[in-house]
Order: C-alpha cells, then sequence, then structure tokens
C-alpha cells in the first residue's frame, strides 16, 4: 500500500488537488484488483486517489433515452436496482457470475473497466448492452463506446488522470443472457463467457450484440457475428451457424485457466445456449 | 455395553465460540514488547549457485535492523527431518525456486519485506530437473544423491509374471495427480522470543510441536530444555502444518538470537503457496489380472511421487502409499516398486491421505475397468474380492475383527440405488448423469516405518475447584480433538464436560508424543490420557464411595456414575464436592499418562510385515452430471460409509466425513497448481482454485462402528479416511455416464472433453 492515499470529497476537489499528489498515483475505487496486487506485490504506485465516495460516480440516473451508472456504484447495488434490472438484462445475468458476494460489495463497474481485463464479467455484458464510457479530465469530457476503450490486456485508451465517470445505456427493450464457464460453479475467472443482447420480435432477431470474455486480448465485440444474426429466425439452425461462425472471430490463447482450442470450442457453445435461452 | 456419559455425544465444540467471535489469538496475533518483523529472501530460480548476498540496498529502508544468513547459525545446519539434506538456510546451492536464502528483520512487518525485496542475490543458474520421471531416467542431471531417488520401496508376494499368464482377464493403465495446496486459512507462522540465560520460547502454528523442538533446538545449537515451543490456535492443517512450521520457527528462533529481541515471521499466502509443503503429485502404472471367476489374482504397480527438491516427509509419504498401493483387496500374488524422485521444485509433504489418494486414485480407476472386462458390476466385483476379518493384506498382515469393510460397501451400495442407477446411466438434453464406486483402506497411526515414534503422553490435573486440566502432546488443528480428548477425559473422570479444558500443546508439560497426523491423535492422545486418568478415577471414585456411606447410604445397590454425579442407595455426591475431599485427604491429583502404539513390522527386502496396528474402512458412491458439451462435470451426491471404530462425537465425525469429502472432491475436480519451467505459475486463489460451498455435493453419510479393543472406548482413527476415495469414485462416475475415462486428476473439462471427441 502507498505511504499515501487521497480522498477528495467532489469532482472539483479532485482537480483541484490533483497536480500536488505524488506523479505515480492511481484511482482506487473499490479496490478489488488494486489492493490484491499491492498485495501480491504487483502494484507500486506512490499514491492512491480514493474516488469510491465521490457523490458525481454513485448515482444510477434515468434520463428519457438512456441510463446512466456511476463508475463507482458497487455492483451489489446494481444487483438491487431496479432499472438496471429492466434496461439491463445482460448486465443483470452478469452479476450473479462477478466474483463472491463480499467482493461484488466492494467493486465497481468503473474498476472492471479501468482494469482492462479480458475476463471482466461486468465490462463483457456491458460491451454487449452497447454502452458508452463517459471520461472527464478536468474541463475535458469525452464519450467512447465502451468496446473502444480497450487496446488490449490491461490497457486502455485512458489518458493520464482521465477519470472513468459512468456508462450510458441507450433505453432499448431487448433480451439478454451471459454464459460463463469458469473453473467451478461460482467465483471464478471465466474460460470463456458470452454475453449476449437480442431485439427480438416474432421469432426474428432484429439487432444482436455479441460480446465475449476471457477469448481474445480484450472484452471483444463480435462484429462479424453480431451483423449476421441481425434479420435471421431464431432457430437451432441459426444458433449452429451462429457458433461456427464466432469461433473464427475470438483468439483465445492456453495458459494456466484453460486451452484455446477448448475455449475457441466453447465460444460455439456459450452462444448457442445463450440464444436458446433468449428464444425461450 | 458399558453405559457412557460423554463419549458418544455430539458436545459443543470446545474452541467454538473463540473461533465464531474472533478472539482466538493466532499466531500472527501473539505481540511482545520490542518485538521486531522478519520477512524471507527467496531463490528466483528453480537451481542456483549462491554466488554473494547483500543487503547494501535493503540497509537504506527505513526501520532496518539486520540480514541472517546460514552463517548466523549456531547449531547444525540441517533440518531434522526423516533424512537431514535440507539446510536451515542454503550455503551453497538453492534447490527450488521460492527456497528461504536469508531472512531481514526489521521494525515492522512492512520494512522487512520492503527490505527483503531489496536484498541481492548474485547467482549462477544450474541446470535443473522438473519432471519426476525424468529425473528417475539415466542420463537426467543429477540432483540427489546418484540416481535422483529420495527413497524405494518393494512389495513382493507369490508368483506375478506366472499369474498374469494365466489370467482370464487383465487391465493396464497410466494415472497421474496434480499437487494439493492446503489452503489452510491461516498461512505460516512463528513468534520467537528469547529468555534470559540463552533459551527460547516459539509460538506456532503447528500440528507437529515436537518436531519445531527438535528443529530449533537444533538450529540454535542448544539443549532441548531451553526451548519451549507453544502450539498457537491452529488455523487448519491437513498436513501442511506437519513438518514445515519447524523450518519457518527455526527462521524466526535465528532472526531472535540473533537480535536479542522478540522476531515475529507470518508467511504471506503467495511464499506459503510457493515454499511450504504440497501434496506430492503421482504417477503409478497399474496392472490386475483376474481368473474367470472375477477373482483377482495378481496386482503390479509401479508408482512414482514427485518428491521435489528435499526428501522432507516423502520416504514416509512413499512407504504408506506402497502399502496401499493394490487396495483393499485379497491378492495371491504382488509385485509393487515404487519411488520417491527429486526435482527442482517445491518439497512436497504430508497431506490428508499421505500418499494414498493417488495411488488409490490409480487402482480403484483400474478395478472398475477389470470389473468391466470381467463382464461384472464395479460393486459385485469388488464383493467378491474385498478383505474380511482374517484375511491377509498384501504385506501378509492379518486382519483382526475390526474390519467392517463389505458392510460398508453393502450400506453404500443400498443407500444410493446403486443396482438400478448403475445400470441404467441418463442422458437429458446435454446432461448424462452417472454413478461411480471406490472402497478404501487406511493404516491407522504411523506404522512400521514411523513406529519409533509412535507413543503420545498425557498430563492430567485435577484442581482443587473440581475443573480439570489436560495436557496432551497431539494438536488441535480444526479437527476437533480438545473436545474429543475432553470428553475422553470427562467420561473416565466422571467430571463434568464443562469443566474440562484440554490446552494447545505445550512442549515442557508432556513428553515427545510423536506428530498429529496418520489420524493418530483420538486413539493415541486418548489412550495417554485414560492411563493418566484412571489412578486419579480410582482415587474419585473411592472417595465418592466413602462420602455417599458417611452420608448414609445403602452400599448393598452399588455406586453409579453418570454426568459427573456419583450415586448410591438414593444418595448423591456431585465431582467437585468429591474433588475438593480427595485434595483434604493430600490425594494425588495429577497424573502423567503414556501409551506406545503395538508392533507394527515391515521387512524391506520383499515388503512383508504387519504394518499397521488397525485399519480404518470407507465406501463411496459418486453421483454426477456431465456436461457432454463443455465436458463439466458436477458431483450431486455423494453417499460414504466409514468404519473408523466407536465415534466420540457423532457431529464432529459428520464434519470430518462431509470436509474430507469435499477437499477430495475439490483435488479431483478443481485443484491444478501449474508449474513452467520449473516456477510456480499460480501462487494464488485467483487462479488455483478450490471448491467453494456452490459445490458442495449432497452427503449421505453412514458410520459402522467396528469396534477396536486397543482404542479409548473403542475408537480407531478418522482423520484422513473420508477425502482418499472420492476421486476414483467420481472419475469412475464420469465414466458411467459419458464413456470418458480420464487418467489425471484433476478431472479437468478440457480433458473430459477431449475424452467424448475422441467418440
Amino acid at each position: 500500500m502507498p505511504e499515501f492515499i487521497a480522498k477528495p470529497a467532489s469532482l472539483k476537489e479532485l482537480w483541484k488537488q490533483l497536480p500536488s499528489l505524488p506523479s505515480s498515483r492511481r484511482y482506487l475505487a473499490g479496490g478489488t484488483d488494486l489492493v490484491t496486487a499491492d498485495n501480491a506485490g504487483a502494484d507500486h504506485s506512490g499514491c492512491w486517489i480514493d474516488i469510491g465516495d465521490l457523490p458525481e460516480l454513485r448515482a444510477v440516473k434515468e434520463t428519457a433515452s438512456s441510463l446512466f451508472i456511476g463508475s463507482a456504484v458497487k455492483i451489489s447495488e446494481l444487483e438491487r436496482s431496479a432499472p438496471v434490472r429492466k434496461w439491463c438484462p445482460v448486465l443483470s445475468a452478469a452479476i450473479p457470475h462477478f466474483a463472491s458476494p463480499s467482493l461484488r460489495n466492494m467493486a465497481t463497474l468503473g474498476g472492471n473497466a479501468a482494469n482492462a481485463s479480458p475476463c471482466a464479467d461486468g465490462v463483457c455484458a456491458l460491451v454487449a448492452e452497447d454502452a458508452s464510457v463517459l471520461l472527464a479530465l478536468k474541463d475535458a469530457r469525452r464519450r467512447l463506446p465502451l468496446k473502444d476503450l480497450f487496446t488490449g490486456p490491461k490497457r486502455t485508451a485512458l489518458k493520464r488522470d482521465e477519470l472513468i465517470l459512468g456508462f450510458e445505456v441507450p433505453k432499448r427493450p431487448h433480451a439478454g443472457a451471459y454464459f460463463k464457464l469458469g473453473p467451478r460453479a461460482r467465483f471464478g475467472i471465466s474460460k470463456a463467457a458470452v454475453a449476449l443482447a437480442a431485439e427480438i420480435s416474432g421469432g426474428r432477431v432484429k439487432r444482436a450484440a455479441v460480446a465475449l470474455g476471457s477469448v481474445a486480448p480484450v472484452p471483444l465485440y463480435a462484429a462479424r457475428t453480431s451483423a449476421w444474426l441481425a434479420g435471421r429466425e431464431l432457430s437451432p439452425e441459426t444458433a449452429a451457424e451462429a457458433a461456427e461462425l464466432i469461433k473464427s472471430e475470438v483468439s483465445p490463447i492456453t495458459d494456466a485457466r484453460s486451452e484455446a482450442a477448448y475455449r475457441r470450442e466453447m465460444c460455439g457453445v456459450l452462444l448457442s445456449r445463450a440464444l436458446e435461452s433468449a428464444a425461450a | 455395553m458399558e453405559k457412557l456419559s460423554y463419549v458418544g455425544k455430539s458436545l459443543p465444540r470446545k474452541d467454538a465460540e473463540i473461533k465464531a467471535t474472533g478472539a482466538a489469538q493466532y499466531a500472527a496475533d501473539r505481540d511482545f514488547a520490542g518485538m521486531l518483523h522478519a520477512a524471507a529472501v527467496r531463490s528466483p530460480r528453480p537451481r542456483i549457485k549462491i554466488l554473494s548476498i547483500s543487503d547494501a540496498k535493503a540497509r537504506k529502508v527505513p526501520g532496518y535492523v539486520t540480514l541472517v544468513t546460514y552463517r548466523d547459525i549456531k547449531g547444525v545446519n540441517k533440518w531434522p527431518v526423516v533424512m537431514q539434506d535440507y539446510p536451515f538456510l542454503p550455503e551453497r546451492e538453492a534447490r527450488f525456486a521460492g527456497e528461504t536464502v536469508a531472512l531481514v528483520v526489521a521494525d515492522t512487518a512492512r520494512a522487512a519485506r520492503k527490505a527483503a525485496a531489496l536484498v541481492e542475490i548474485k547467482y549462477r543458474e544450474l541446470p535443473y530437473v522438473d519432471d519426476p520421471l525424468k529425473a528417475l531416467e539415466k542420463g537426467a542431471v543429477k540432483i540427489y544423491g546418484r540416481d535422483n531417488v529420495i527413497s524405494s520401496f518393494v512389495i513382493k508376494r507369490g508368483a506375478v509374471d506366472e499369474a498374469f499368464r494365466k489370467a482370464a482377464f487383465t487391465v493396464e493403465g497410466e494415472f497421474s495427480t496434480n499437487y494439493q495446496v492446503h489452503a489452510y486459512l491461516e498461512t505460516q507462522g512463528s513468534v520467537a522470543v528469547p529468555e534470559a540465560g540463552g533459551g527460547m520460547t516459539v509460538h506456532s502454528t503447528t500440528q507437529c510441536p515436537f518436531y519445531v523442538l527438535d528443529a530449533v533446538s537444533a538450529a540454535l545449537g542448544i539443549p532441548y530444555h531451553k526451548v519451549k515451543i507453544l502450539q498457537t490456535v491452529t488455523g487448519g492443517g491437513f498436513g501442511g502444518k506437519e513438518d514445515v512450521p519447524a523450518l519457518v520457527a527455526s527462521h524466526a528462533a535465528l532472526c531472535a538470537a540473533k537480535t536479542g529481541r522478540p522476531v515475529k515471521l507470518i508467511y504471506g499466502r503467495k511464499e506459503d503457496f510457493q515454499s511450504m509443503s504440497k501434496r506430492h503429485p503421482g504417477w503409478a502404472r497399474v496392472s490386475y489380472a483376474a481368473d474367470k471367476n472375477g477373482k483377482i489374482t495378481a496386482c503390479r504397480v509401479k508408482y512414482v511421487l514427485d518428491g521435489g527438491a528435499y526428501s522432507t516427509l516423502s520416504p514416509i509419504v512413499l512407504w504408506r502409499g506402497t502399502v496401499h498401493a493394490a487396495g483393499p483387496y485379497k491378492i495371491p500374488n504382488v509385485g509393487i516398486e515404487t519411488f520417491a524422485a527429486a526435482t527442482n521444485k517445491v518439497p512436497a509433504g504430508a497431506f490428508r491421505g499421505f500418499g494414498q489418494p493417488q495411488i488409490c486414485f490409480a487402482q480403484e480407476s483400474l478395478i472398475d475397468e477389470l470389473a468391466e472386462k470381467a463382464g461384472l458390476d464395479p460393486v459385485r466385483f469388488r464383493l467378491k474380492n474385498l478383505l474380511e476379518p482374517g484375511d491377509r493384506t498384501v504385506t501378509g498382515q492379518r486382519l483382526k475383527s475390526s474390519c467392517g469393510l463389505s458392510e460398508l460397501v453393502q450400506a453404500v451400495r443400498s443407500r444410493s440405488g446403486w443396482d438400478k442407477k448403475a445400470a441404467t446411466p441418463q442422458v437429458r438434453g446435454d446432461i448424462a448423469t452417472g454413478i461411480g464406486f471406490s472402497a478404501v483402506y487406511y493404516g491407522v497411526g504411523l506404522g512400521a516405518k514411523g513406529r519409533y515414534l509412535d507413543r503420545a503422553g498425557a498430563l492430567v490435573n485435577v484442581y482443587k475447584d473440581g475443573s480439570v486440566g489436560v495436557n496432551v502432546g497431539n494438536a488441535e488443528m480444526g479437527q476437533g480433538a480438545l473436545t474429543v480428548l475432553a470428553q475422553i477425559a470427562a467420561e473416565t473422570l466422571n467430571a463434568p464436560y464443562a469443566g474440562v479444558r484440554v490446552e494447545e500443546v505445550d512442549s515442557s508439560k508432556v513428553p515427545d508424543s510423536g506428530p498429529t497426523v496418520a489420524s493418530r491423535t483420538t486413539l493415541m492422545s486418548g489412550n495417554a490420557i485414560i492411563e493418566a486418568a484412571t489412578p486419579i478415577r480410582e482415587r474419585v471414585f473411592k472417595t465418592a464411595h466413602s462420602m455417599l456411606t458417611g452420608l448414609g447410604a445403602d452400599p448393598s445397590g452399588g455406586m453409579t456414575a453418570a454426568g459427573g454425579v456419583f450415586s448410591m442407595g438414593g444418595r448423591s455426591v456431585a465431582f467437585k464436592a468429591v474433588v475438593a475431599e480427595c485434595w483434604n485427604r493430600r490425594l494425588k491429583m495429577a497424573e502423567q499418562g503414556w501409551y506406545a502404539a503395538p508392533r507394527t513390522t515391515f521387512r524391506l527386502r520383499d515388503g512383508q510385515g504387519d504394518a499397521y496396528g488397525v485399519y480404518s474402512y470407507s465406501a463411496d458412491a459418486a453421483e454426477v452430471e456431465v456436461d457432454l458439451k463443455t465436458g463439466v462435470t458436477r458431483v450431486k451426491k455423494i453417499w460414504a460409509a466409514y468404519d473408523v471404530g466407536k465415534i466420540v462425537n457423532p457431529r464432529l465425525a459428520l464434519g470430518q466425513a462431509q470436509g474430507g469429502i469435499l477437499q477430495g472432491m475439490s483435488w479431483a475436480l478443481y485443484e491444478n497448481l501449474v508449474y513452467k519451467n520449473g516456477i510456480m505459475v499460480n501462487p494464488n486463489f485467483t487462479d488455483y482454485v478450490i471448491a467453494t460451498t456452490a459445490d458442495k455435493p449432497e452427503y449421505d453419510i453412514t458410520f459402522i462402528e467396528k469396534p477396536y479393543a486397543e482404542g479409548p472406548y473403542r475408537a480407531k482413527g478418522m482423520g484422513e479416511v473420508p477425502l482418499i476415495g472420492v476421486a476414483p469414485a467420481v472419475a469412475n462416475a464420469i465414466k458411467n455416464a459419458c464413456g470418458a475415462r480420464v487418467k489425471s486428476v484433476p478431472l479437468l473439462p478440457e480433458k473430459v472433453w477431449k475424452e467424448l471427441k475422441k467418440g
């Protein structure tokens, strides 16, 4: 743990304090990645800036066309949020697979995104929800499609000191599914995960978004498979063809957690199961 | 049958409240005035020649005190375990990545860790071996003796080759199992406190305080009577706190001796993974032969354990595996050869089951294959061949009456609905359901190979107020020893259970009682308590009788004693009052007890002899669901039956059974420690995954109590038995469900999937 932890009371105060803080600084939200890294001797920051209680980052707000989820809202709060359940069915399906209940009491989506792990369950679900990410650096604000935030394993497009304010999800009624293959029933890092958002009408897919975890260098938005699914009839044949297609879109590796060939195959299995569940 | 007041009852755990409320004092909770903190400097590579160690940079860390290396060892730089090949701190060569090379002492734990990271080891890398089978090849790099063999045993019986030639059915298979990490909640740790006059008191989380005593005395070069080991409340052991706490405590003691101040050394989880003992990875080639009636005629086994860089407990782990390698069957012709091979990896040691689970997975998987070849149901096949009272084991030992194995198998068979389920595995959608079986025997106690250590002492002290203090040499590590031993003491003395306290081990109060391993504590310490308490009991009973007579009770009906009360002729008197009267009469109210295990034998030439005093037994049936698309296995239910003699505390026994099953299932399905090029890849609970309650199967547990006359209130041993048979039962269930025979543990989805793809 660094010698120095700053805890600004507001965004305004944060931007004011920033220049005076040690240069090797990092934002601390729930701490479930950062504190773990520190315990393992893998974090060498000179300063943590605790943004976990910044009021601007702690809210879930609805506008006419979208839902805003503050970056420091706890995952367990999202689990209990009615608007999240209504407008983010993929995220809602993913939350029970997100770490453990105790970690969900601490962890945040902002941290999940900033950590930029390809296996991040929350982020993977949000990519399928077609979320945007809202960023701020002092007065400069910008918005990116969430899928474009990730540039590689543990690497993002965030500028130095740039802060994730939150995520915006368009309010469009859709079905959602999250199928994860982990090392045990619950509380594990995925070997492969598939997030599916689908607008379905009359047994047909009007629009679909497929995102995958742990099978590419980043939380992967499967553009080709998503586009292919649009307009298809929801049938076992469609599921089988989509399963074949998705296998060509992922680039899994072999590591201590699983094997490349298995992971690739499982992307197909999980996607066809996700499509079956959306049809049900 | 005698009527018992405390033994056989589910009395509350003695340590439940302090553990549940957080009041328990673990090693890390012990603080002393002027205390310093130590941190280990570890070898970064699998095998290095140490050229120099420099603390030039570490000295700049505020709070830095000193560096401790092998030069600070006043005693002999050899840790006394079984064989003495492991230096307390290496002088020229470090033999595995993670080995402690030196220690840093500082004012705070944080400063010590920071400084330790700045200590520079200059080294040259040496060629290393990381595969135990390759280590045994002729051309292998030599890292241990002339042949990299730490230890080797044989069992020879009958004419094996001939039996295979004449067999109607034979099977052969190669099987392997991976490491298992103990995953105790409390990591290793110790606090060493220097005493005036050159002594050392060591507070240690350990299941073997007398191993710690041996080591600290050896490292400091001071006599035993100047060293005192106080076992702290121990947050889990499972074998992981058998040998290695002695190393950790010796390191703390070396730091304390050098600085003259108390020193605390508490391991982080990562270094605990990297450097502390593990279940040995195992490899085995097993073959069985049977005649046309399905009687097993021969068994051949080659069994190799990956011992790691130092021998530690490998010889005795291997020996237990050797004795049990053929399974609990009548087999006239047996050829078993076993090896513990040295590699440049973490030294493997004790883990619940102690060399048996690895070989049991192989042989019980293969027994199913043999049954299939012989055209018999796996349970009926086992019943034809199981050891029964009067039969001889593969070491030629004749089993006495306490052997209920075939009853266990029948109980599990009927409770699980085996006959119907095994014959008709179900498939619904992508999910296949199947059931698998295993049968196990387990030699209780240390047996012939550890016979010199197989004794235990006890001190029973009845105070003036009627409270009872008991000291033993075996440790509570979560298994319930304090409770079960208090029940035995209360029963023997007719003292109220609430007034009996068994303490954590203090090495100065009882003689060396050997290790707390091998499911031996209830048997050994229990018998020692009975021996100590019996003369006190006689005094108490005699005094009670005279008090009741004095009160005018009619003695013609005799006196009864139950639940802490003595009654006769309508009068009664409580234990407390009787004790007060004993003290008034100046009777001796404290006694030492001692129990030595019965004689055991093992002839090295052919492995024949009475290997263990007595055996416990188990049978398991596992019902699983296998996802045919993903290869993921879920264990739905385990039916298990045990013969562990008399059950002293049914609730604790049930806990032992459930915990053992879950730990066995976790090893079978999930636990996968990965080494790459001699470096441990996943020394953490993010990527080394163990079962959680969400994975827990439903349990159906039966005890069939075959009394053991030598045991305290006829008990045998319980702790390890429930783990051993789980992996093969699960593997056999997977085979039954979907046809996939996976021959390596963990039975990962990836492996099942590959087998399924083969079709």
